[in-house]
Parts: structure tokens; sequence; C-alpha cells
């Protein structure tokens, strides 16, 4: 039966690339924050002997970690899907549907795929010439935070969409969380600038508050894209509202009567 | 002219186009056998001073041609089209693959290239260049794995009597994902089957990319005939009409 009912379910597609995408960011924060430990970052102000180090320390966690992107990282695509499809379901044209996906596929060479290669190969060989080390460290930290202009127009991208949109796909407040992700992207460009203090790549501003606003805005769309499936009509007007929640009680009464 | 004559044509620049790899893939000096991850530095760079050339060429073949997949898979997203999904979700996620993948192969021949452009560089800069070089075109598999899990993805949700694509295409393309898998493990170890001159990264690897372009070619083409003579019969039918 339940087959059966997974075969006729319409919204199918659109479920699977949701639980991909909840599965891509739970494996992309264990990777990152657990077992390579480049989440927060290493300081930015480390000297050669101390970036070489930092790699001879963290040796297994980054190439193992790493290693789980490289097989995984792939995953990345299904959020960036789903959103363009939030886009298309909206009534704006498709340039900007089409647009949020060329430009997020791109991101993810630049904006993630760098960083595992220069960790990896900096890890592989702890006994390299560390004037070198020192090169990949800064190539692995700052092509991953300063990979700006992608992340920066294709928020700007989404959140014209939203604000332009009579369907009610997502709700304008989220409009402008995307302009505040768009500028995090903003604030952390004076890292490839600066070694130190708060706008450095590990800085309270360039990295914590910035970290803040995406983790919040990543946990919000993730939210709002499960949302919008169970709304989803397949219509072209707009978006009916969600169903009301049951009253708990009433739910398990339905519950325990179907078990019996 | 038919849509699908524009469709036959970049169908037919495939065989070339893998002509050029394969020539590519001989002339590389550093992949029959491939080279070493346990190389010392002044041996990788003795290898970049002996085969500047050969290195040279055939990465500037490669860098013209890894991308010539491109109008190839969008073939492959066109027929997706026909295929009884609800959503064009897994159309977009290939389109998105489409994109990274053969970027990464581009990535890999621009630091290969790099070892090659001044040979007699510090032999410590050279292996930097070579690993970089290595490792990314070896591990860089992401998007190929997702890209061919979308794919049988698209295919088990195809139900209809004549799918687009039969379903042992879905089985293969999750065989070849699995077959890929192994190479985003190459960075752990210098030696053995992983690295990335062993038995699974490189091979395995490899020759499961080979295969799935062999297949893909072919039951794309079958599908495009198809797809042709369908459209054949319509025109006919609205002539006579």
């Amino acid at each position: 039966m339940k087959r059966l009912a997974w075969r006729g379910d319409p919204k199918r597609e659109l479920w699977l690339m949701w639980y991909a995408t909840l599965i891509f960011y739970n494996v992309f924060t264990v990777v990152f924050f657990v077992l390579t430990r480049t989440q927060p970052p290493a300081p930015p102000w480390y000297d050669a002997d101390q970036a070489t180090a930092w790699f001879a320390h963290r040796h297994q966690g980054l190439l193992v970690g790493f290693a789980l992107m490289f097989a995984l990282g792939g995953l990345s695509m299904t959020s960036t899907a789903l959103i363009t499809y939030s886009i298309r379901r909206m009534s704006v044209s498709r340039a900007f549907a089409y647009s949020y996906l060329i430009l997020y596929a791109v991101s993810a060479v630049p904006g993630l795929l760098l960083i595992c290669l220069a960790m990896t190969v900096g890890a592989m060989r702890p006994d390299r010439d560390p004037a070198i080390q020192h090169w990949l460290y800064d190539f692995g930290f700052l092509s991953f935070s300063g990979t700006m202009g992608v992340f920066l127009v294709g928020s700007l991208i989404w959140m014209a969409a939203i604000l332009l949109d009579k369907n009610r796909v997502l709700p304008r407040w989220f409009g402008y969380l995307n302009l505040c992700n768009a500028l995090t992207e903003v604030v952390v460009s004076p890292a490839w600038i600066l070694d130190r203090g708060a706008f450095s790549w590990n800085g309270t501003i360039a990295w914590w508050i910035n970290v803040a606003v995406f983790g919040m805005y990543t946990g919000v769309f993730i939210t709002l894209l499960r949302n919008m499936i169970i709304r989803e009509d397949f219509g072209t007007g707009p978006l009916p509202d969600l169903p009301p929640r049951k009253p708990r009680q009433r739910a398990a009464a339905e519950v325990a009567e179907v078990a019996s | 002219m038919r849509r699908t004559t524009g469709e036959t044509i970049i169908f037919w620049t495939l065989p070339a186009v893998a002509v050029i790899w394969v020539a590519a893939f001989f002339l590389f000096p550093g992949f029959l056998p491939p080279m070493s991850p346990r190389a010392p530095a002044a041996e990788v760079a003795d290898f970049y001073l002996d085969h500047t050339a050969r290195v040279r060429y055939s990465m500037i073949l490669l860098n013209w041609f890894c991308v010539a997949l491109v109008p190839i898979l969008m073939l492959i997203v066109e027929r997706m089209r026909d295929m009884t999904h609800r959503t064009p979700v897994l159309r977009y996620c290939m389109i998105g693959c489409a994109g990274a993948a053969p970027i990464t192969f581009l990535t890999a021949t621009v630091f290969w290239l790099l070892a090659a452009f001044r040979p007699d560089r510090s032999p410590d800069l050279t292996l930097l260049f070579n690993d970089l070089g290595w490792v990314t075109f070896t591990c860089g598999v992401p998007f190929l794995v997702a890209q061919s899990l979308f794919l049988a993805l698209a295919i088990y949700l195809d139900e209809q009597e004549e799918p687009v694509f039969r379903r042992w295409v879905a089985h293969f393309n999750v065989l070849v994902a699995a077959a890929l898998v192994p190479a985003g493990f190459a960075g752990l170890t210098l030696s053995g089957v992983l690295a990335w001159d062993g038995f699974l990264s490189f091979w395995v690897r490899n020759v499961a990319i080979a295969i799935w372009i062999v297949v893909m070619s072919v039951v794309l083409g079958r599908s495009l005939r198809r797809d042709s003579a369908a459209a054949e019969a319509a025109e006919a039918a609205e002539a006579a009409a």
C-alpha cells in the first residue's frame, strides 16, 4: 500500500529533493565543523610554520572529511534545483529561475570544491615546504570565504523574484532575509585584505556574524521550501495556504482509530 | 528544419570528441602508467622537463574539449522532458551537474599546464601543481557521481509503457556512480588501490567514465531515432489532414 501511495504522489520528486537537501546540509556541517574543523576557520595570521603544523595536526580529519565532500558534494545541486523550482512557480520571468540555477551551479566549484582540493593537497604531504603549505592554507580558506559574487548576485536574484511574485510562493520577509544573506558577501570582502581583526576571515564580523546569518537563512529556507511543497497545487496561480494543523488530541485519536 | 535535426548534429559530434579524448589520454605521458603519488619532487620535476611538449599538447587538447560533453548532456536533459515527471527539478539537477563537472576537468588541465609552463621552476612548486592537477582530476567526481544518480532516479520515476530510457540504464547509472565514489577518497593514501594511481581511483574510475559515455551515447542515439521517427509521423499526419 505504501509503495502504491508513493508511486501516485505527484510531489515525490520535490520531496526527494528536499530530503536530499536536508542530508547535504547535515553532511556539510559535520564535515566542516566536526571532521575537518575548518569552521570556525583557523587564524589568518598564522605564519608558514604554524600553518604547516595545522595541516599536520589535522591530517586525517581533513582527508576523510573532504573525501566525503568529493563523494557527496554533488547533492548540493538538489537545493539549487528546488530553489530554482520555487522561482519557476512564481509569477516572474523564467530568467530569474535560470539565473539562479546557473549562478549556484557555478558556485559549487570555487565555493566548495577549491577548499576541498587545497586542504587535501596540503594534508596529503605534511612534510612539504612550509611556504607552499602556507599558500595552500590561504588558498583553502580564502576560496571558501572569499567566493562572493555568485552568492551575492544569486541571493539578490531570489530576493527580487520573491518581492515581485504575486503567487505568494515565499513570504516577503524572506525576500528581505535574502538581502541579509547577500550583505554577508559584502561584509566578508575585507577578508581578502586584512589578516587580523573583526573583518579577517575568522573575525567577529566576517565570520561569526556571517555564519549566524547564513545558518539562520539556511534553516529558514529549508523550512519554507518544505511548506512550499506541502502547499503546491501544480497550478499557475497563487499558492494556497498551509492546511490548518489538526488539534493534537484529534490527530492522536485518528491514529489510534486507524491502528485498531 | 526539425528540432531533432540540430540534436542529431550535436549527437554526431560525440565520436569526434571521443577520439580527441582518447588521443589526449594516450598523448599525456603521465597516464600509461599513471604517475606515482610517491614520486619525490625531483623525479616529478624531471618528468615535466623530459615530457614538456607532450604534457602541453595533450592538456591543451583536453582543455579545449573536456567541456564538449556539455551539449551531449543537454541532449539527455532534453530527453528527460519526455519522461513522466511532474516537475523539472531533476532536469535542473542535471543542468547544474553538467555545468560543474566539466569545469572540474578544465581546472585539472590548468594545473598540469602550469606545471609544464616553466618546467625549470623549483621542483617543490612543480610537485605542488602536479598534486593539484592529479587530485583535481581524480577526486573531482562529486558532480559526476550526482549526475549518474540524478539520471538513474529520473529513469526510475519515468513510469510509462515506452519509457525514454529502459530501466537497466538506471541500474547502470547507479553502478557507475558506485564505481566513481572511491576516487573521491584518493587523497587518503599515496599507495594502494585508493591512491590516485591505484586500481579503484584510476582504472575503475576512468573505465567507468569511458563505459558511461559509450553506453549513454548508444541509448541516447536510439532514443533520438525514436523521437525523430515520431516527429516524422506527426508531420506526415499533419500533412495528410
